[in-house]
């Protein structure tokens, strides 16, 4: 018998057919039954059990609890794993595309066109303006997804409506909808459950444009205070 | 707001205890594993989107751990005199506890120490942290029977410094 075969019987490594057979073969052959002790042995005194019983310090515990997570599993988080993984570059040519998705309905006064531009007018510019995504959602109008600073300097959040889901950014004082998507109300209804889904197209729009991380609750609230105007 | 990041945070802060015990088993100290140990959470975090839900997180960090330990010790010798091989000499449990009772503790972590770097990580996952072969081999990123045959080579070693 060899000792490799010996050692992975120690470490239960066979198969329950040769775990049973060696054990029945080193009752016959004291020094096998020998070495397999001493490995035991070896195994035992390797558990380091005192380290197991040491609490780890307060700080390690600390620094797990409050250590800085990666921007970008955030930003998987609120868009989808798979979205983010694949593409964090082509989608400059999403952002286009998605210009203008799906079918403005329902909710109309919310939306105004003017110059061209798909401004956010009523309970949109009001939640907009004045909701904090970090509070949390209080059931009621329009849900806030992320906001972000985009490359051009302006600020940027993501919103869902009932039947809509979209992303406006702030510029010359009024929040401009650069992508907009229609959605039904079954879906709505979830995205305000969850709020971790989020059209393709948005998420597209998203990653086209954003300079950095999103925003956390902090970097929120000082945009907002500063009535979102960007740099 | 982030009720899966405090899942995460929370099934992490589970894994240190064995988290630590690695580490220790690699560096041979209580300080040096802390550190790695700190290291090691930190660098997980940041790297988050690289771990995939669903897989193991306690395989996925002690990968990280491992990567941390080689870099680690590369930059030190690259440097000046480190501690990591220096704490073969102070290996101590938490400083001022109990040292009696830690005489076996030392006698074990310094026959680690005298074990080559990737026989001393093999061990450190079958033999002390008790995961099977495959998990090991995985986790190493190598292929299974050089993991058996690293763990062979270190049993030989350990038995006779333990011994000795």
């Amino acid at each position: 018998m060899d000792r490799e075969t010996l050692n992975a019987f120690v470490d239960g490594e066979l198969t329950p057919q040769e775990m049973a057979r060696i054990a029945a073969l080193i009752e016959t052959q004291p020094d096998m039954k020998a070495y397999v002790l001493k490995q035991e042995k070896l195994r035992s005194a390797l558990r380091l059990e005192e380290v197991m019983r040491t609490p780890p310090s307060s700080r390690l515990v600390e620094i797990v609890q409050k250590a800085p997570v990666s921007w970008r599993w955030r930003l998987q988080a609120v868009l989808g794993r798979r979205f983010v993984v694949r593409s964090l570059i082509p989608a400059g040519a999403a952002l286009l595309a998605g210009l203008i998705i799906g079918v403005i309905s329902g909710s109309g006064s919310d939306l105004v066109l003017a110059h061209g531009r798909m401004l956010a007018r009523g309970n949109l510019a009001q939640t907009l303006n004045t909701r904090l995504a970090s509070t949390g959602y209080s059931g009621e109008g329009p849900r806030i997804g992320i906001s972000f600073r985009e490359r051009a300097g302006n600020n940027c959040r993501t919103f869902t409506t009932d039947n809509q889901a979209g992303l406006a950014c702030h510029r010359g004082g009024d929040w401009v909808v650069t992508t907009l998507v229609a959605q039904s109300p079954e879906t709505g209804g979830s995205y305000r459950m969850a709020g971790s889904e989020m059209p393709d197209a948005v998420r597209r729009a998203v990653e086209a444009t954003i300079q950095g991380a999103p925003f956390d609750a902090k970097a929120e609230a000082k945009a907002q205070a500063n009535g979102w105007a960007g740099r | 707001m982030d009720a899966s990041l405090d899942t995460i945070r929370h099934q992490m802060v589970q894994l240190l205890p064995r988290l630590r015990r690695f580490a220790i088993a690699l560096t041979g100290s209580a300080a040096d594993g802390d550190d790695l140990v700190q290291d090691t959470v930190e660098r997980a975090l940041k790297n988050l989107h690289a771990w995939e839900p669903g897989t193991r997180l306690d395989s996925w960090m002690f990968r990280i751990a491992k990567n941390r330990f080689i870099d680690t010790r590369r930059s030190a010798r690259r440097g000046r005199v480190e501690p990591i091989e220096a704490a073969e000499e102070s290996t101590a449990l938490d400083g001022e506890r109990a040292m009696q009772s830690h005489l076996a503790f030392q006698d074990t972590a310094k026959a680690l120490q005298s074990l080559p770097v990737e026989q001393r990580q093999a061990v450190a996952l079958v033999l002390v942290d008790g995961l099977s072969y495959r998990e090991a081999a995985d986790i190493l990123e190598i292929p299974i029977g050089t993991l058996t045959s690293r763990i062979s080579r270190a049993r030989e070693a350990l038995m006779t410094a333990l011994e000795g």
